[in-house]
């Protein structure tokens, strides 16, 4: 039986390391290549033994799938590809191709530089690693051979992120990467078609949460901003030069319209710059308001914000400061940061995960002293805020996806089946399909039953119909013919048909075989009784014609008509010829030649 | 969504925090386990309902450095599905079991949390004496070493039966055919009674039943459906008694004869649904009351200086939040099914509709603030 089977691969249940292994009708693909971010060795990265225990890595997979460009879901990539090694091709969005370099090497660069990594991936690895990338389109079905075809579907969440949908043949499985089903300011909400696919693979933590509206999120981030600068506070937001920024811009801006405040905004220079460039890049990826916008004008011509210099660091009163890099590792962000930590009514807003050993990851975990370079110590007094911003989908939002796409089955990756079991019940139950949780490095094999197409003749069809018995719906009919398989075409047609096609003539295969009967009774008596025996057996008659001549049976065949009464004259032989059927019990007899099991009687005298 | 946007502008000045979920179904339950969990239950007649365990946020929970902690969402720990609606649930202290309530109203379900999984398994049920269609009993716990269900539908049929032996330990024994609206558990010996029509009661069931009570009819005698809670716990008024009209009465346990003080709520009356009136003191801040289900507002009084009867109070604090952030454009308006105080967090409440939405609020007091 064809089967889909799905390992996620890596030790640990958290939530961290999404690198998913699909095999699809003998097709191998790796959905996401992500690293754990909590752990410093070798346990960040996804346990590819598994895979590379079945010889290369390039032979193994067919290709990688990469969803977007969280480091949780393509920061383990370089390592895979060129330390691991793998040649084959990586498809990717166009945004996530553009972004995620720019993260792996800032990742790198914390790795090396900040927390002397040795055995880190390099530089040129990043770059060797992109060169394998074919980036796709939104809803352009990829051949990435002769029968596996991806399509990417939008995702929301963040810029670049897609769906993918993998498919062989009749057989496809869906996997969503992060999601969201509600738009937000700079994103739409996820969609994909009713494609019902066999299986549909997402994260069993969306499930289990049930999430705080967006606009709660941002009435807390307006309050805290506007509490600090009610107070005379300077607040530092640093981000990444795409997606969050643009959406806190905005907010802020419309709030700073609404309750007329004049404490001035800046966005730092660089991030204008890269910003505009990536969206004009990517613009069909945001919504329908951003679009609006950044056709009518400038992506970062605010009313109310302004181009920073970094003069405006030391000026006196409140202000709010968007600055890049957004894990205040390096350059702008950290600059100011220094600048304003010690004022207790100054504060940084953090908008999202900072890795382990930058600035933003120590702040955020409570530390108040932190050491700088020459053994500096900078005390941190200003307020930290941690606020998480990512779109994520939740319980609703999982239900609501898996209407639309309509699939067999879902799988949850990253849950602990054991612990589930209420979750099951409510995915079975809710929505009618079957619901998988495999362990990390536990495969989940989905059998499933592929339709094959065939074509059948009309003449068999008719053939059928004149048997009498009209077509029923529910009752399954079994018909007889041949079929024949040429290139990818399969047809059913009776065997008359296909030996008249093949040019091939009727032969017709005859055996016999010797049954001893040891009888008590009278010849006459034990003949008749065999006799209407056998022909109660032998209902109707089919005959199976082949390409080659059979051997003739033993004896000669020779029929006869159906006696009238007992037995006058026992023939001394008494043979019925049989067409080859694969049991006894069905045998054909088809007008006065019958033709029907039985053996040759030998009886004495 | 202007007027959205504009009660999220003023709500800046009105909350210092504020949460808005959406559950998969509505709940009229909102029952504590601990400081850091709630139950919830839908309570649909023609589905199955959920019964669900969630866990608060985190940055709800946290005592300290709350800046830190970005988790604003809520966990599903564990679910259960039930086939009758859900219209109480309570939890047996520390047990890991539930009994609820609702309709068809022949049977209470007794449910246990398990341990090792998210599964919230049905375990038994304990018969209702008085099965009348459209009734349901009312349930209280008293928790000891041997946790018994008070339960009843109207005072004669009031009994208590023992969780585990389901042996009837106590029963009122009166032929009061008079139907309940609320029962209370206040100490180890003692209940509280409501019933609809305002009569009030305190019974010691050690004694043959000699409640000591309101004078009949109820505290308000202008008919409607009254609830009660009694709680407060310091000299004076700790009884409020809340009426469908919107009259609300204080009173004093050692003289349930004589309430305290009536007041009328600024609330529009009558309420849609009074089996939804919930009146609840604050277990933090002195002499606070919040009150719910005239509409998709929830109210907060401070009862400090009323006193007479009749007068008209507004209130210290009206949430809004149900009606303003409703998202599906239904035709009626969102009504709140229940509301509860966080046990520690002196202005924190919890509140939900009947849109399925799910609130956490923490109103700022406007009298302090400058």
């Amino acid at each position: 039986m064809p089967e889909i089977r799905v390992t996620p691969l890596g030790a640990g249940q958290d939530v961290g390391r999404s690198c998913i292994l699909v095999s699809i009708a003998g097709k191998n693909v790796m959905l996401d290549c992500g690293m754990h971010m909590g752990f410093n060795d070798d346990r960040r990265f996804p346990d590819f033994s598994y895979i590379t225990r079945s010889g290369r890595l390039t032979d193994f997979l067919d290709c990688v799938i990469i969803s977007h460009f969280h480091l949780d879901h393509c920061g383990a990539l370089p390592y895979f590809s060129e330390m691991v090694g793998y040649d084959g091709p990586i498809y990717m969005t166009h945004p996530t191709q553009a972004i995620c370099p720019i993260l792996l090497e800032d990742y790198r660069k914390i790795a090396v530089d900040k927390k002397g990594e040795a055995n880190f991936f390099t530089s040129q690895m990043i770059k060797d690693c992109m060169k394998k990338v074919v980036a796709v389109h939104l809803h352009q079905t990829v051949q990435v051979d002769d029968e596996l075809e991806i399509k990417a579907y939008y995702a929301g969440h963040v810029l670049g992120a897609a769906m993918f949908q993998i498919k062989v043949g009749s057989e496809s499985v869906v996997y969503t990467g992060d999601y969201n089903m509600t738009p937000d300011r700079h994103l739409g909400a996820a969609w994909i078609d009713r494609c019902r696919p066999n299986l549909l693979i997402t994260e069993s933590t969306y499930a289990t949460t049930i999430r705080d509206s967006k606009r709660c999120r941002e009435r807390d981030f307006l309050k805290k901003v506007h509490e600090a600068v009610e107070r005379g506070g300077k607040v530092l937001i640093p981000v990444f030069a795409l997606g969050r920024a643009q959406e806190l811009c905005i907010l802020l801006e419309t709030f700073w319209e609404r309750m007329n405040l004049k404490a001035p905004i800046y966005f730092s220079t660089g991030l204008t710059e890269k910003a505009n460039h990536y969206y004009k890049l990517f613009i069909t990826w945001t919504n329908q308001k951003i679009r609006k916008t950044f056709v009518q004008r400038n992506m970062f011509e605010f009313k109310h914000i302004k181009a920073f210099d970094r003069a405006f660091a030391d000026n006196p009163g409140p202000m709010v400061v968007f600055a890049t890099p957004g894990m205040l590792h390096a350059g702008q962000s950290l600059q100011i940061f220094r600048k304003w930590a010690g004022n207790e009514k100054n504060m940084v807003i953090m908008p999202g995960y900072c890795v382990q050993g930058t600035v933003g990851h120590k702040i955020l975990s409570g530390q108040r002293k932190l050491e700088m370079e020459g053994r500096q110590v900078l005390e941190v007094k200003m307020q930290v805020e941690y606020m998480s911003f990512s779109a994520h989908a939740d319980a609703k939002g999982i239900m609501q996806l898996v209407g639309q796409v309509e699939p067999e089955g879902v799988l949850l990756v990253h849950g602990e089946a054991k612990k589930m079991e209420f979750l099951k019940q409510k995915i079975e139950q809710e929505l009618r399909v079957s619901c998988y949780m495999p362990a990390n490095g536990e495969t989940v094999t989905l059998p499933t039953s592929p339709s094959i197409p065939v074509g059948i003749s009309l003449g068999l069809l008719k053939r059928e119909m004149a048997q009498g018995l009209l077509p029923d719906a529910k009752k399954p009919r079994l018909l007889h013919g041949t079929l024949i398989m040429k290139d990818s075409n399969f047809r059913l047609v009776s065997s008359e048909q296909a030996l008249k096609e093949l040019g091939l003539a009727e032969h017709q295969l005859r055996f016999t075989c010797r049954v001893h009967l040891h009888d008590p009774r009278k010849e006459q008596e034990t003949a008749l009784r065999v006799y209407s025996h056998l022909k109660r057996w032998a209902p109707r008659s089919f005959w199976l014609g082949l390409g080659r001549s059979g051997a003739r049976g033993g004896s000669h065949c020779a029929s006869r008509q159906r006696p009238q009464g007992p037995l006058r004259a026992a023939p001394s032989r008494w043979v019925r010829d049989c067409g080859v059927h694969p049991h006894p019990g069905c045998c054909p007899l088809r007008g006065p030649r019958h033709q029907g099991a039985a053996g040759v009687l030998d009886l004495p005298g | 969504m202007e007027s959205a946007e504009d009660w999220l502008v003023e709500s800046l000045r009105l909350y210092q925090d504020f949460h808005a979920f959406d559950l998969s179904g509505a709940t009229r339950v909102l029952e504590w386990i601990g400081d850091k969990g709630v139950f919830v239950a839908g309570y649909e007649s023609l589905k199955k309902n959920e019964i669900l365990h969630l866990i608060l946020p985190l940055r709800l929970s946290v005592k300290e450095n709350q800046g830190l902690c970005p988790e604003r969402d809520f966990k599903v720990c564990h679910g259960g599905f039930s086939d009758a609606s859900v219209f109480e649930l309570k939890h047996v202290p520390d047990t890991r079991l539930l009994v609820t309530t609702g309709l068809p109203g022949s049977y209470l379900h007794v449910w246990q949390v398990a341990e090792d999984s998210d599964v919230i398994q049905a375990v038994s049920t304990i018969a209702v004496p008085d099965k009348e269609g459209g009734f349901w009993p009312r349930v209280a716990i008293f928790s000891s070493m041997a946790p018994g269900v008070l339960h009843g539908v109207r005072l004669r049929s009031l009994k208590v039966v023992d969780l585990e032996s389901q042996k009837t330990t106590y029963t009122s024994g009166v032929s009061d055919s008079e139907e309940l609206s609320s029962l209370q558990v206040l100490a180890a010996d003692t209940f509280a009674f409501c019933c609809s029509s305002g009569r009030l009661g305190l019974v010691d069931i050690r004694q043959k039943w000699a409640p000591s009570e309101t004078i009949s009819p109820g505290a308000g005698a202008a008919g409607g459906r009254w609830c009660a809670e009694v709680g407060g716990w310091g000299p004076g008024p700790s009884i409020a008694s809340l009426g469908s009209n919107g009259q609300l009465c204080l009173l004093d346990p050692r003289d349930l004869s004589h309430p305290v003080s009536s007041v009328q709520c600024s609330v529009s009356a009558p309420s849609p649904d009074p089996e939804l009136l919930r009146v609840t003191w604050a277990p933090g801040l002195d002499n606070c009351l919040a009150i719910s289900g005239f509409d998709g507002t929830v109210q907060v009084y401070d009862a400090t200086s009323w006193d007479g009867v009749g007068s008209q109070v507004e209130p210290l604090f009206t949430h809004r939040g149900h009606i303003f952030l409703e998202d599906n454009q239904t035709d009626t308006a969102p009504l709140v099914t229940t509301h509860t105080w966080h046990p520690h967090k002196p202005r924190t409440l919890l509140s939900a509709a009947s849109d399925a939405s799910l609130h956490v609020w923490d109103w700022v007091d406007l009298r302090t603030a400058h």
